[in-house]
């Protein structure tokens, strides 16, 4: 932990670990420091993380979080818990944001940056020890997380949020915005979409890997 | 339990998520009996499996210690000065501006209407009005409306009729020795009418009754104010609002010491 981090943390020593979200955020309104860097540090991972998963861009997935924090901080009065919760509604914020992210990258040609910005993700993901079976897993997480971002982004959230960020049906259809029975439609065709192009690389990789017989004309 | 009941519930069964028991004992020996429901079963559970682990492998990714450092500064120095955010200010000063030039656009708008009304107001009276800035020492001004529009003299006369008295004192002294053509004072006197105040009088040219000719010599006179019907106007040759003709109208009578009356303006 760097020393500004420990400065940080000691700073948050005041309020208990436990204190709720809803308290924190009260705290936040009336200008709490503390009260913000606990709710930062006990939210900023699972949307960074969903932003991540959205977008497949660790860049993105900074803005993101970091607007989604600007925006709490200076519309925290517009949250209603009546709603949902705190959780939620961050969650909401980023997507809104992913969302409008993706829909402006498709105006522009995916450059070797990106490519290797998921590729450093994914390298990140390598545990050490077993080097063969790391290596098999890490293939299979690859290809998995590849098919995860080439579904549509309907498809793609309900996957995210249901799946990898282990969110009930109504928490998703919270953050979505939409009825419990959709999530329920959209996660059920999302991991149809997930077996079939798993599936199909699987195909290719073992096809490419059959010893293909060539007669010798000589 | 067939193969479209496994279907439907084939993802909470693969998620683990809860369910009834008897229901779920049911998918699963339907799922050992049917091959097509075995497979796609293991093929759900192989995704999930593989969902799970790359939520596992991510679990640990958090925001660079960096963007905590910026968003805690932000919020620091939002709660500071408690300053507007910079967009809603930017918006806000636009705003105002905006505010600024529409005040001021009614301004001007309501400067124009009240000009234009004047005048409006100033063509509704009788046109040749002059400021007198006495009844005894009058300065006669003719307005431009005068000097446009032709006025037929009461009797017959000739052009020069059409005189200016420039000063009246009072007694009057030389009378039509002061009598200048009107036109030749249009300038000042327009200058004048325009330099006058609202409260000042203001007075037409003096209107000669008699000939130069039938004129006896007189060197001196008076100034009587009076107050005729506004129909005299007419008689004048000078426009008169029908709407206003049963109001009386002041007017100056230049009287000759043989009592004849020499000249006559009309004053407002």
């Amino acid at each position: 932990m760097s020393a500004g981090a420990a400065g940080l943390h000691r700073q948050t020593m005041t309020l208990p670990m436990t204190t709720s979200d809803l308290d924190l955020l009260r705290l936040v309104v009336a200008g709490d420091e503390d009260a913000f860097t606990m709710l930062y540090r006990r939210r900023q991972g699972g949307v960074y993380r969903f932003a991540l998963h959205m977008s497949g861009s660790q860049t993105v997935a900074e803005d993101v979080t970091q607007e989604v924090f600007i925006v709490l901080m200076r519309e925290a009065g517009r949250f209603d818990p009546n709603r949902g919760s705190l959780a939620a509604y961050l969650y909401g914020i980023a997507r809104n944001h992913v969302l409008r992210r993706i829909e402006q990258d498709r105006l522009f040609v995916q450059l070797a940056d990106s490519a290797e910005d998921a590729v450093g993700t994914c390298a990140a993901m390598i545990a050490e020890g077993d080097p063969l079976g790391d290596l098999t897993r890490n293939e299979t997480i690859q290809e998995l997380r590849h098919s995860i971002l080439v579904l549509p982004a309907h498809y793609r959230e309900a996957i995210v949020l249901c799946e990898l960020h282990e969110m009930s049906y109504v928490e998703a259809a919270s953050v979505i915005g939409c009825a419990v029975g959709t999530v329920r439609s959209r996660l059920h065709r999302a991991r149809a979409l997930l077996v079939e192009r798993v599936r199909a690389a699987r195909d290719r990789n073992s096809s490419s890997e059959e010893v293909k017989p060539a007669r010798c004309f000589a | 339990m067939n193969c479209h009941d496994l279907e439907g519930m084939i993802n909470d069964l693969a998620r683990g998520q809860m369910m009834d028991a008897s229901l779920r004992q049911q998918a699963l020996s339907h799922a050992e009996s049917c091959a097509c429901c075995g497979m796609r079963l293991a093929a759900e559970r192989s995704l999930t499996t593989g969902l799970r682990a790359v939520a596992a492998a991510t679990a640990a990714e958090q925001a660079p210690m960096l963007l905590e450092t910026a968003v805690l500064a932000a919020f620091r120095e939002q709660h500071s000065a408690k300053p507007a955010p910079a967009f809603v200010t930017a918006r806000f000063a636009a705003r105002r501006w905006a505010y600024v030039a529409v005040g001021a656009a009614a301004v001007a708008a309501l400067v124009m209407l009240l000009s234009l009304s004047a005048s409006r107001s100033r063509d509704a009276q009788p046109p040749v009005e002059r400021k007198a800035e006495g009844t005894d020492n009058a300065v006669p001004v003719p307005p431009r409306e005068l000097l446009a529009a032709p006025r037929p003299s009461p009797s017959p006369a000739k052009d020069d009729q059409k005189l200016a008295v420039i000063r009246t004192p009072s007694p009057v002294k030389g009378t039509p020795g002061r009598i200048r053509n009107a036109a030749s004072q249009s300038k000042r006197a327009a200058d004048k009418f325009d330099e006058s105040g609202s409260d000042a009088e203001i007075a037409t040219d003096f209107i000669r009754l008699m000939n130069r000719d039938s004129l006896p010599q007189s060197d001196s006179g008076q100034v009587v104010r009076v107050e005729l019907p506004r129909s005299a106007l007419i008689s004048y040759g000078l426009p008169m609002n029908m709407e206003r003709a049963d109001e009386r109208i002041k007017a100056d009578v230049i009287v000759g010491n043989d009592g004849l009356a020499r000249a006559i303006r009309f004053v407002r």
